[in-house]
């Protein structure tokens, strides 16, 4: 009797669950439902560098006293202005009224506190380096902060505008990493692990008139493909990352979406070991740069969409400067280069990348491609993220990366000193650069730093201790009548302030 | 029957034991260093030696292996390093997601496959045959993942009937949670559905070809009778025995099915806990997963000896 009444009872609930009241529609004019494709590692911004934390909390949760707004522009934030005389103790003087989530007022005494953590090398903040410039915080009332530098600091503001610099109360700190407390436009009210953390919207936000949503919650959908049918199903009305290239065209065709192509700070990058034959020499690597074809290789790998690098500098940083035609593509010149430097029939190269990220392979087999017209016979090696940490980019207590060559993308932006830390994976050493690297760290008058970053820039071409492909483009799909997504990516944010749906 | 039972009650504590060993053995020799991985980019010496000393593994690896077991003996698995939450929590909590999904695969598995297969068998060589065995050769040669996603095109993006994945959680009524786990249990239990379809007919094929089947059919039995009183109850045992592996393989399948669906089961935390060299959470759905495996076989060994009284004295 069993046997039959199963199937019944089964297909009866399924029909039952098919008809059940429509699924609550994504759509509500005052809710949005964003997909991300990773879920953070704890909600912390001071104890971990993962940018998906950032993407969640901040600006959306909690603020510095500085903000990058959407066009890279620095502007005054919890501190309303700040001076300084001798570029070495910098007083902050601070909004009034502006209250944490909690209901407490935002006192200097919670600047202080932020920053004493972050200088403190047993806090472990994940960017302490960028502290070290700070010798004392010094609370002069309760909305004034004078921070005394050891030594002047180019881009101590910049720092202060980090998401490492998150201004939180005192009281709330050992909740930081699940129930981060702020000053900005959202509330975290709710975190499902493994499936959405739901904010709330701050009803005592200092900026009048916002935030523009009630409630946004964040969906971790990995998969392009399941972000891909989420989105055209409509269960989620925003994929802010992981939609590929590939799909954008199609996407456009679609009159119930947009898409917002624009710029980010992701600059994809075929490293070279430095340290290792034939890439010690210069000839060798301005080969392997005049033999790429980049215009190909972003068609290839992006469909197009980015933009060419020439250096370590992309289009989001106001000291960019194009130099991308500086080792233009001349494959005739590069086999001349690699028989000068003794390579006449050329040599065998391994290309290491992880397919976690999956430009890195795309970008490696169009290069590879290149590559083989001049002699140069790279294969390429997939490696799990894990080992590619441990491998390539050689983490203590790693003392030699193992390497020919390597693909991905470098988020940060402002990290040109990269190139002038000889320890680097990149392992290039060169005195020269370092030097320049240090005076911009130290001039602060703005067409001066401005020189130097031009000089780096030209010389990065020019020595060619990298190849930069190109500049991950942002792409992110919304339902339409989304407004106020950031088109640019200045920084690592997701700020949903002044997102709304258009009435 | 007693005896039975205790002797395998034996074996799986046997079983059991070198499970544990070899998932600590395996999450050992994972390449990649898990502090590094855990602190990323920004690693330096000291910080890596603080959080291998955090996660114990300074320490020798019998050590650790002890510790980690005596702990587990007394029901804690540890604590997840990238939620900060216990183990045994975490595993509970996912476990409302991928428990219902498996039974409901398993549900549709053998509520689909069963009638299919005595169906295929009761009409052999005849079109009701070729038809069955068609769509189950379909149903072994499209992949889970690849249904999925077909599955998701057809039902959530075109008709628009249910949700393309997701889970909100039972919280929001049975009926909700029921229609998100839908089309991910079809997707799972698409492939051992086709495997225990056909397995069943050629079990049921066999059994019909006998004597006993015969004499019961010339006595005048009713023919419903024959098949599942005569036929189908001696036709049991490879049916049962593939189907318990298959509950195994469902439990597996459903790491990709999750992903695919982005629903919050273990899968997807076993998933990331691997990326993230969770390894407390790893250790953890591991060890639980394949004790529910060995359980489930030595149950089905049980149920064998209810099934077929020669096997318990065997």
């Amino acid at each position: 009797m069993m046997r039959v009444t199963t199937p019944i009872v089964i297909a009866a609930l399924c029909a039952a669950a098919v008809a059940a009241p429509a699924v609550v529609s994504a759509q509500n004019p005052t809710s949005l439902v964003v997909q991300v494709p990773t879920e953070p590692p704890g909600l912390d911004m001071t104890s971990n560098p993962s940018s998906a934390i950032a993407a969640v909390v901040f600006d959306n949760v909690q603020e510095g006293l500085i903000k990058i707004d959407r066009t890279g522009k620095m502007v005054p934030w919890l501190a309303e202005r700040w001076y300084t005389s001798d570029n070495k103790n910098y007083t902050f003087f601070l909004r009034k009224g502006v209250r944490f989530s909690n209901g407490r007022e935002m006192k200097a005494a919670d600047v202080k506190f932020a920053l004493d953590r972050a200088v403190n090398p047993e806090t472990k903040h994940p960017y302490r380096v960028q502290y070290e410039a700070i010798q004392d915080v010094i609370q002069k009332d309760d909305y004034t902060v004078t921070v005394a530098l050891k030594k002047v600091d180019a881009t101590f503001l910049y720092t202060m505008a980090r998401q490492g610099s998150v201004i939180y109360p005192r009281e709330a700190v050992d909740t930081l990493k699940s129930q981060p407390i702020g000053t900005g436009p959202f509330t975290v009210s709710d975190w499902v692990r493994g499936d959405r953390i739901v904010l709330l919207r701050n009803k005592d936000y200092w900026v009048k008139g916002l935030p523009k949503l009630d409630r946004v919650v964040f969906r971790f959908i990995a998969d392009p493909n399941s972000t891909l049918a989420a989105i055209k199903s409509g269960d989620i009305d925003v994929s802010a990352f992981g939609i590929g290239p590939e799909s954008v065209d199609e996407l456009k065709k679609d009159a119930r979406l947009s898409v917002i192509v624009g710029d980010t700070t992701n600059d994809v990058t075929l490293s070279m070991n430095n340290s290792k034959k034939p890439y010690s020499d210069k000839r060798v690597r301005l080969a392997i740069t005049h033999a790429i074809n980049k215009d190909e290789v972003l068609k290839g790998a992006m469909f197009g969409y980015g933009k060419i690098l020439g250096s370590n500098v992309d289009p989001t940083n106001p000291y960019f400067v194009d130099v991308s035609k500086r080792v233009a593509y001349d494959p005739a010149k590069a086999k001349k280069l690699l028989a000068e430097a003794g390579y006449p029939n050329g040599f065998d190269a391994v290309f290491k990348v992880a397919p976690q990220y999956y430009y890195t392979v795309r970008s490696a087999e169009v290069v590879a491609s290149q590559l083989a017209k001049v002699g140069i016979r790279a294969t390429i090696q997939q490696i799990e993220w894990g080992q590619w940490l441990s491998q390539v980019f050689c983490l203590a207590p790693c003392q030699t990366p193992d390497y020919d060559m390597s693909i991905i993308g470098h988020a940060e932006a402002w990290d040109i000193g990269n190139f002038a830390n000889p320890k680097y994976y990149f392992r290039w050493d060169s005195p020269e650069f370092q030097k320049i690297y240090q005076d911009s760290q130290v001039t602060v008058d703005d067409k001066s730093r401005r020189a130097l970053y031009v000089k780096m820039q030209e010389m990065l071409a020019d020595e060619a201790p990298a190849v930069w492909l190109y500049m991950h483009p942002r792409l992110v799909i919304t339902k339409k009548g989304v407004t106020g997504f950031w088109k640019d990516l200045p920084a690592p944010v997701q700020d949903l302030s002044e997102v709304a749906w258009q009435k | 029957m007693q005896r039975y039972i205790v002797r395998r009650v034996g074996a799986l504590a046997v079983t059991l034991f070198f499970v544990s060993l070899l998932v600590f053995v395996v999450v050992r020799v994972l390449p990649g260093d898990p502090a590094l991985i855990i602190l990323g980019l920004e690693a330096n010496a000291d910080s890596v030696a603080r959080v291998r000393q955090a996660l114990g593994l300074d320490q020798p690896v019998p050590v650790q292996y002890v510790q980690w077991v005596g702990h587990a003996l007394r029901g804690d698995l540890g604590r997840s390093i990238q939620y900060d939450l216990p183990v045994g929590a975490l595993i509970l909590s996912r476990l409302n997601v991928t428990l219902p999904l498996t039974l409901l695969a398993a549900g549709f598995m053998i509520a689909a496959a069963i009638p299919l297969g005595v169906f295929a068998a009761t009409r052999h060589r005849r079109w009701g045959d070729y038809l069955t065995m068609t769509l189950s050769q379909l149903g072994v040669a499209v992949p889970g993942f690849w249904a999925g996603l077909l599955l998701i095109l057809l039902f959530s993006v075109r008709l628009g009937w249910v949700q393309s994945g997701g889970f909100d959680g039972w919280g929001e009524g049975f009926w909700r949670g029921l229609r998100s786990l839908l089309l991910p249990a079809i997707a799972l239990g698409l492939f051992q559905f086709a495997v225990l379809a056909r397995t069943t007919r050629s079990a049921v094929l066999e059994v019909l070809r006998e004597e006993y089947v015969k004499t019961a059919r010339a006595k005048g039995v009713a023919e419903g009778v024959v098949l599942f009183r005569h036929a189908l109850r001696n036709a049991l045992i490879p049916i049962v025995t593939v189907a318990g592996v298959q509950l195994g393989q469902l439990l597996a399948g459903s790491i990709i099915l999750e992903s695919v669906f982005y629903l919050p089961g273990l899968g997807r935390l076993t998933l990331a806990a691997i990326s993230a060299r969770d390894l407390p959470v790893v250790q953890g759905v591991v060890l639980f997963v394949a004790s529910m495996i060995v359980t489930v076989n030595a149950a089905v060994d049980i149920l064998y000896g209810i099934l077929d009284p020669r096997i318990r004295y065997g």
